[in-house]
C-alpha cells in the first residue's frame, strides 16, 4: 500500500514538473533572449536554440575571434562587418554563412541600458504607478462604500440595483468603447490620465461584488452594538467594517494594481503624448519602432514583468484567497 | 415609512451613490448613447448622421464581420473547453497533498498576471516560424525529421492562414493558471466523506473522478465557463499585438473585438462599430442565459 | 515572525513608491500631475524656462529614421530662440493620429501618409496650406514630383508638405545568376525572362529542400496594386469615385499571376517558376519575422532569394549589412503593351492639424525645414532624405548630385524622372483600399477565393465604405 501510494506520487510529480517546464520556458526563454548580444539572437538554420547567452571571442586588439570552415582557427581582419578573413597572410573574403564565431557563455547586460535609455522608463515607470495608485485609492474608497450598502444597509430597491451591477460585469467593453471615447472627447479629457483614473473613484462592479461578499460575512451584531453605543452609519463602516476586511481590502487592491499595470486597451485609446506613456503602451511602441531589436525588447519585457513576479511572491496568500472568494460564491 | 426606514433608504443611497453616479455617467449613458451611433453615420469628428438601420442593414452583408465572428468562435470553442478540461486536470493533479504543491501553483498561476503585452511579445518571438523558440524545439527533438518523413515542414504557425488562431489558441492555454486556482478551491470543497463511500463500493481513481469529483465541481465548472466565454468574446490584445493590429495573414486572425476597434479607430467608422458592440452584447448575453439555462440539467449544487 | 518581514517589507514598498511619485524631477513638478505628469528632456526644460513656445511635432518614422529626423529638429532647436520642437515617433499606429486629431487635442505639426491625410483632410482636419506655400521658395507646384503633389492635395487644396517618397526596382544577386549559368550582367527584361530566370535560379539542397528562389512577386511585401497596373489595368473608373477591379480583366490576371507563383495542387503542370506554398511562406517569413529585414540575415542579402523588388534605401544598407553581395538595379520587368511606369510605393508628408494651438510657430518650423539654407546648400528636408537614403518629395532637389552620384542610387532616381509613377491616389477610403489589396492577394494565394471573387468582395468593402462618407460629409467627399 504504501508502495503504491509513493509510485503514484512520483508519477504526479514527474507530470508536474513536465508541465510545470512548459509554464515556465517562455519566461526562461524571455529572460535568456534579453541577455544575448544582438549578432547571436537568430540561431543559425538548423541549429537548435541557444538556452544560454554566449558571447562571441575577442582577441587582445579586439578582433573578433572566428572559425572559417575549411581553414580553422583564422580570424577576422576587422572586428566590424566586413568579412575579410586572413589567411596565411593573405586577405580573402568570404560569405557571412562560411564563418562560424568562437564563443563563450557570457551575458550581453548592455541590452538593459540600451532599452532603458530609448523608452524612457522611469517617465513610464512614473506614469503607471502614477496610474496605479490613484486607480487602487479610489477603487478600494468608492467600492467600500457602495458595498457596505449593498450589505449592510436595508434599503428599498437595493436588491434590484445589485442586479444591475451584476449584470453590467457581464457587459462587453466593446459597446461602451465607443461613446466613453465621444464621452471623454467632450470633456476634454481625451489625452490626460482622468479616462483612467477618474471612472475609478464610481465604483467598478467586479470589486463592489467581491467586497459585498466578504462584508456579508461579518456579524450583524458588531453593527447593533456599535449602532447603539451611538455610532453613525459613517462611523460603524470606518470602526468596524473597515478594520475586519483588510484581508478584502488588501485582495482589491492587489487586483486593481495587476490590472492597471498591464492595461493595454485604455492608454492606447486615450494617451497621445509619449510623456503619458504607460510602460505597457511604451513596451508595444518599442516594439513596433525598434522590430530588429529583440535583445532590448524582451530586456523591457522582463523589466515590466519582474516586478510583477516579485509582488506575486510576496503576497500569494492573499491572492489565492481572493481568487478562491470570487470563485466560489460566484 | 418609518423613521429607521428613511434613515436606512438616505444612508444607503447616500454609501451607493458614487457607484449610481458612475453607472448612470459611464455605464448607462454610454450604453445609450451606442444605441443611438449604431443608426448612425458617425466619424467622431462632423456630428452624427442618423442613417436609420443601414449598420444593421450592411452588417448582414460585411463578409468580414462574418470572418471575424467565425474567427472568434473557433477561438472561443477551441479555447474555453479544452481550456476548462486542461485546468481540472492540473487542479486535480495539484489537489494531492503533495510537498512543493505551493510551488507548482505559483508556476502555473504566473502566466496569468504578466501584463499581457509582454506575453504577447514574447510569443511572438516563440512562434517565430524561422528563428523561434517552439520551431527550434521541434527540429531538436526531431519532429520535423518525422514531419518531412510524410511530405510535411514545420507549420509557419502565426503566418500561414492555417494554423495562426491554432497558434492563438496554443497560446490562451498558457493562461490556465487562473481557472486551476479557482478549480482547486471547488475540490477543497469537496467532503472527503464521498470519496470514502466511494473506495468502500470499490471505486479506481478514475471512476472516483467521474462519479464525485466532476459532479462536486460543477458550479466551478460552469463560473468558469460563463467567464471563459465572455473572456474569450473579448479577445483583443494579444491579436492586436501579434498581427501589428491587422488580423492577417487573410483575416484568419481578425476577430471581433478587433475588427470592432480596426472599424472605430483605423477607419473612423464609429457608427457601424457601436453596432457591432450591441450585436456583440445580444450574443454574449444570448450564450449566458443559454448556459445558465442548460446548467439546471448539470450543475449540482451542495446540500441538494 | 515571517509576516512581520513580509508586513514591513510591503510597507517600505508603498513608501517607495509614493516618494518616487512625489520626487520632484524638475523644478515645479512635484506631485504627478493628471495632464502631463513626466518632464521632457533637458533641453525642453530648459527652452520652457527660456519662455520659449514649445510645439509638438509627431513623427511617422521609427528607429534610425527617426534619430536622423530628430538631428535635424535639433539644429532648429538651436537656431531658435522662441520655438523649441519637441518629437514624438508614433510609428505605424495611424489610430495615435486619427483619435488625437478627432478628439480635438492635435500635435502642432505632424508627418503622415498620404492615407491618412486623405482619410482626415476631407473632415477639414488639416489647415490648407496653398496660400502659405505661394509664399515660400521651391514650393510650386512644377517642383514636386507630380505624383507626390497630387498625393498631399484634394481637390485642389493641398494639404501637407512632400517631404520624402520611394521607388522601386529589380535588385538582382550577381553571384547566384553566375552560378545558375546566366549572364550576371543581365538582368530579365520581360514578364517571360522574369519568370524564366526565377525557375533557373530556384535551387534545390542534397535532401530536395529548396534553398534558393529567384523570385515571388510579393517579396519583401506586398505588390499587388502595382501589378495590377503593370498589367494594365484600372483599379478605379474613370471619375475616380469607385472601386472596378472585379470588372477589368487586366487586373484579374494580374492576380492570377501573382497566384501562379505557387503551386495549384489540382494543377498537373504548374509553372517551373511555381513553389509549394509552404515553401512560399516560409520565405516570406525570411523578410517579415522579427525584423530580419534591416539585418544581415535579410534572405536577399544572404543569397537566399536572387531576384527581388526593392526601394532605393538598399543602396545603403546592401553594403552595411552585406559588403560582400553582387548585386545589380535594373527596372521591373513589365508586361509587353502597357506604357513604361515606376512604381512609388509611399509619400510622407507633413500638415499641419486644425486645432494646433501653435500654427505661426509649426509654419516657422516648416518654412526653415523645407528652405534651402542661408549658405546655399539644400534644405534640411533633403538633408533628411539623403541621411535616410530615400527620395526628396521635390523634383528640384532629387536632381542633386549627392543623390545621383551613387550609380545605383541614379537608377532609382531616373525611374521617377523619367517614368509617371503609380502611387496609391488621394481617396478618403484609401487605407481600406490599401489594406483590400493585399487581402485579396493573400486570399487568392491561398486558394480560398477566386481572383474575381477576391476583387469583388473588397470592391464591395471598399465602394460601401466610400459610399457612406459620401452620405456623411457630402461638401468634402468627391
Amino acid at each position: 500500500m504504501g508502495n503504491r501510494n509513493a509510485i503514484k506520487r512520483i508519477v504526479a510529480h514527474l507530470l508536474l514538473a513536465a508541465t510545470s517546464v512548459l509554464f515556465i520556458v517562455p519566461f526562461v526563454w524571455m529572460v535568456s533572449t534579453s541577455l544575448k548580444h544582438e549578432s547571436r539572437i537568430f540561431p543559425e538554420s538548423g541549429k537548435p536554440p541557444e538556452w544560454i547567452p554566449r558571447t562571441d571571442q575577442f582577441d587582445e586588439q579586439g578582433r573578433r575571434l572566428i572559425i572559417y570552415e575549411g581553414k580553422p582557427g583564422v580570424e577576422l581582419k576587422d572586428v566590424d562587418d566586413k568579412k575579410v578573413i586572413l589567411v596565411d597572410g593573405q586577405e580573402l573574403n568570404v560569405w557571412p554563412s562560411d564563418v562560424t564565431p568562437q564563443t563563450r557563455i557570457g551575458f550581453h547586460w548592455q541590452n538593459y541600458p540600451k532599452a532603458f535609455a530609448t523608452m524612457n522608463f522611469w517617465v513610464n515607470l512614473r506614469n503607471t504607478l502614477f496610474i496605479c495608485v490613484s486607480v487602487v485609492i479610489g477603487t478600494v474608497i468608492s467600492c467600500s462604500l457602495v458595498a457596505y450598502s449593498f450589505s449592510r444597509i436595508e434599503w428599498p430597491g437595493r436588491d434590484a440595483l445589485f442586479v444591475v451591477v451584476l449584470a453590467t460585469m457581464m457587459l462587453p467593453y466593446e459597446v461602451t468603447l465607443v461613446p466613453l471615447f465621444v464621452l471623454y472627447k467632450w470633456l476634454g479629457w481625451t489625452g490626460s490620465f482622468k479616462p483612467l483614473i477618474i471612472p475609478a473613484f464610481f465604483g467598478t462592479p467586479f470589486y463592489i461584488f467581491l467586497l459585498r461578499q466578504f462584508f456579508m460575512g461579518i456579524p450583524r451584531d458588531l453593527s447593533s452594538a456599535a449602532r447603539i453605543d451611538g455610532c453613525s452609519e459613517l462611523g460603524i463602516f470606518m470602526n468596524v467594517i473597515i478594520p475586519l476586511s483588510k484581508p478584502a481590502l488588501a485582495t482589491a487592491a492587489l487586483f486593481m494594481f495587476l490590472f492597471q499595470w498591464a492595461d493595454f486597451l485604455n492608454p492606447l485609446i486615450y494617451l497621445q503624448d509619449d510623456r503619458q506613456y504607460t510602460l505597457a503602451i511604451a513596451l508595444q511602441q518599442f516594439q513596433s519602432n525598434h522590430e530588429s531589436e529583440w535583445g532590448p525588447l524582451m530586456a523591457m519585457s522582463t523589466v515590466i514583468t519582474v516586478p510583477i513576479i516579485v509582488l506575486f511572491f510576496l503576497t500569494q496568500r492573499t491572492f489565492i484567497q481572493g481568487i478562491t472568494m470570487t470563485g466560489l460564491k460566484g | 415609512m418609518t423613521r429607521t426606514e428613511r434613515r436606512d433608504l438616505r444612508n444607503g443611497l447616500l454609501f451607493a451613490s458614487p457607484y449610481i453616479i458612475g453607472f448612470l455617467t459611464f455605464t448607462f449613458y454610454p450604453f445609450a448613447a451606442s444605441v443611438y451611433y449604431s443608426f448612425c453615420s458617425f466619424n467622431a469628428i462632423d456630428p452624427p448622421v442618423w442613417t436609420g438601420l443601414s449598420n444593421y442593414r450592411q452588417m448582414m452583408s460585411d463578409g468580414y464581420l462574418h470572418t471575424s465572428l467565425y474567427n472568434t468562435f473557433y477561438y472561443t470553442i477551441g479555447s474555453v473547453p479544452i481550456g476548462i478540461a486542461l485546468s481540472i486536470l492540473l487542479a486535480v493533479f495539484l489537489n494531492q497533498k503533495l510537498r512543493g504543491m505551493a510551488a507548482y501553483r505559483t508556476i502555473f498561476f504566473l502566466p496569468t498576471i504578466v501584463p499581457v503585452v509582454a506575453t504577447s511579445v514574447l510569443w511572438l518571438w516563440v512562434f517565430n516560424a524561422e528563428s523561434g523558440l517552439l520551431n527550434g524545439v521541434l527540429r531538436q527533438i526531431g519532429v520535423e525529421w518525422l514531419l518531412s518523413q510524410f511530405g510535411y515542414g514545420l507549420p509557419n504557425w502565426l503566418s500561414d492562414e492555417n494554423w495562426s488562431m491554432p497558434s492563438l489558441i496554443l497560446m490562451s492555454f498558457w493562461g490556465v493558471g487562473g481557472a486551476v486556482v479557482i478549480f482547486l478551491a471547488g475540490l477543497a470543497e469537496v467532503p472527503d466523506s464521498l470519496y470514502e463511500v466511494a473506495e468502500i463500493d470499490g471505486a479506481g481513481p478514475i471512476r472516483k473522478f467521474w462519479n464525485v469529483t466532476l459532479p462536486m465541481i460543477t458550479p466551478t465548472i460552469l463560473f468558469n465557463l460563463v467567464m471563459g466565454l465572455i473572456g474569450a468574446f473579448q479577445y483583443f490584445t494579444q491579436v492586436y499585438i501579434m498581427t501589428a493590429g491587422t488580423g492577417g495573414p487573410a483575416n484568419s486572425t481578425l476577430v471581433y473585438a478587433l475588427y470592432l476597434y480596426q472599424k472605430a479607430f483605423m477607419y473612423l467608422n464609429m457608427g457601424y462599430a457601436s453596432a457591432m458592440g450591441w450585436m456583440l452584447f445580444a450574443m454574449v448575453l444570448a450564450l449566458t442565459v443559454g448556459v445558465m439555462y442548460s446548467s439546471k440539467r448539470w450543475v449540482h449544487y451542495h446540500g441538494e | 515572525m515571517g509576516r512581520t518581514y513580509l508586513s514591513w517589507g510591503l510597507t517600505a514598498l508603498v513608501c517607495a513608491v509614493v516618494i518616487f511619485l512625489l520626487w520632484p524631477v524638475r523644478s515645479g513638478w512635484v506631485l504627478a500631475s493628471f495632464d502631463a505628469p513626466a518632464p521632457g528632456t533637458d533641453p525642453e526644460h530648459d527652452a520652457i524656462q527660456q519662455g520659449r513656445t514649445i510645439i509638438t511635432y509627431w513623427d511617422r518614422s521609427q528607429g534610425h529614421e527617426y534619430e536622423m529626423h530628430n538631428s535635424l529638429v535639433d539644429e532648429f532647436n538651436k537656431s531658435q530662440d522662441k520655438i523649441y520642437v519637441r518629437t514624438v515617433s508614433i510609428g505605424w499606429r495611424i489610430e495615435k493620429l486619427l483619435t488625437a486629431i478627432s478628439s480635438g487635442a492635435p500635435p502642432d505639426v505632424c508627418s503622415m501618409d498620404g492615407q491618412a491625410l486623405s482619410q482626415l483632410a476631407p473632415q477639414g482636419c488639416f489647415i490648407p496650406l496653398n496660400d502659405w506655400m505661394a509664399t515660400q521658395p521651391n514650393m510650386r507646384e512644377e517642383d514636386f514630383f507630380p505624383h507626390m503633389y497630387e498625393t498631399a492635395s484634394m481637390n485642389g487644396t493641398v494639404y501637407g508638405i512632400p517631404c520624402t517618397t520611394d521607388v522601386y526596382c529589380l535588385l538582382w544577386n550577381k553571384e547566384a545568376f553566375r552560378k545558375a549559368g546566366l549572364d550576371p550582367e543581365r538582368p530579365p527584361r520581360t514578364m517571360e525572362e522574369l519568370q524564366e530566370f526565377a525557375a533557373k535560379l530556384t535551387v534545390r539542397g542534397p535532401n530536395g529542400e529548396i534553398e534558393q528562389i529567384g523570385f515571388l512577386p510579393w517579396l519583401p511585401w506586398d505588390f499587388t496594386y502595382m501589378w495590377g497596373r503593370f498589367f494594365g489595368g484600372n483599379w478605379f473608373n474613370e471619375d475616380f469615385s469607385a472601386v472596378v477591379s472585379a470588372q477589368d480583366p487586366q487586373i484579374v490576371k494580374s492576380l492570377e499571376w501573382q497566384r501562379s507563383w505557387v503551386k495549384d495542387p489540382s494543377d498537373p503542370n504548374p509553372p517551373a517558376y511555381a513553389l509549394d506554398k509552404d515553401v512560399a511562406q516560409a520565405f516570406y517569413n525570411g523578410f517579415s519575422a522579427g525584423g530580419a529585414y534591416f539585418s544581415a540575415t535579410n534572405p536577399f542579402y544572404t543569397g537566399k532569394v536572387a531576384m527581388i523588388h526593392e526601394g532605393e534605401w538598399q543602396c545603403t544598407f546592401i553594403p552595411k549589412y552585406a559588403p560582400n553581395l553582387e548585386w545589380g538595379v535594373a527596372p521591373i520587368p513589365q508586361p509587353e503593351g502597357a506604357p513604361p511606369l515606376c512604381y512609388s510605393g509611399s509619400c510622407v508628408l507633413d500638415g499641419v492639424p486644425v486645432g494646433s494651438k501653435n500654427m505661426e510657430e509649426a509654419l516657422t518650423f516648416l518654412a526653415w525645414y523645407y528652405a534651402p539654407r542661408a549658405d546655399g546648400r539644400p534644405s534640411p528636408a533633403s538633408d533628411y532624405a539623403h541621411m535616410i537614403h530615400n527620395l526628396t518629395g521635390r523634383k528640384t532637389e532629387a536632381a542633386h548630385e549627392r543623390f545621383t552620384q551613387d550609380p545605383k542610387f541614379a537608377v532609382f532616381v531616373n525611374e521617377l524622372m523619367t517614368k509617371p509613377a503609380i502611387f496609391y491616389p488621394s481617396i478618403p477610403v484609401g487605407r481600406q483600399f490599401a489594406d483590400e489589396c493585399q487581402k485579396s492577394r493573400e486570399y487568392v494565394m491561398f486558394g480560398q477565393k477566386t481572383a474575381e471573387q477576391a476583387l469583388l468582395d473588397s470592391q464591395t468593402m471598399v465602394n460601401g465604405e466610400w459610399d457612406r462618407l459620401r452620405l456623411e460629409a457630402p461638401e468634402h467627399v468627391q
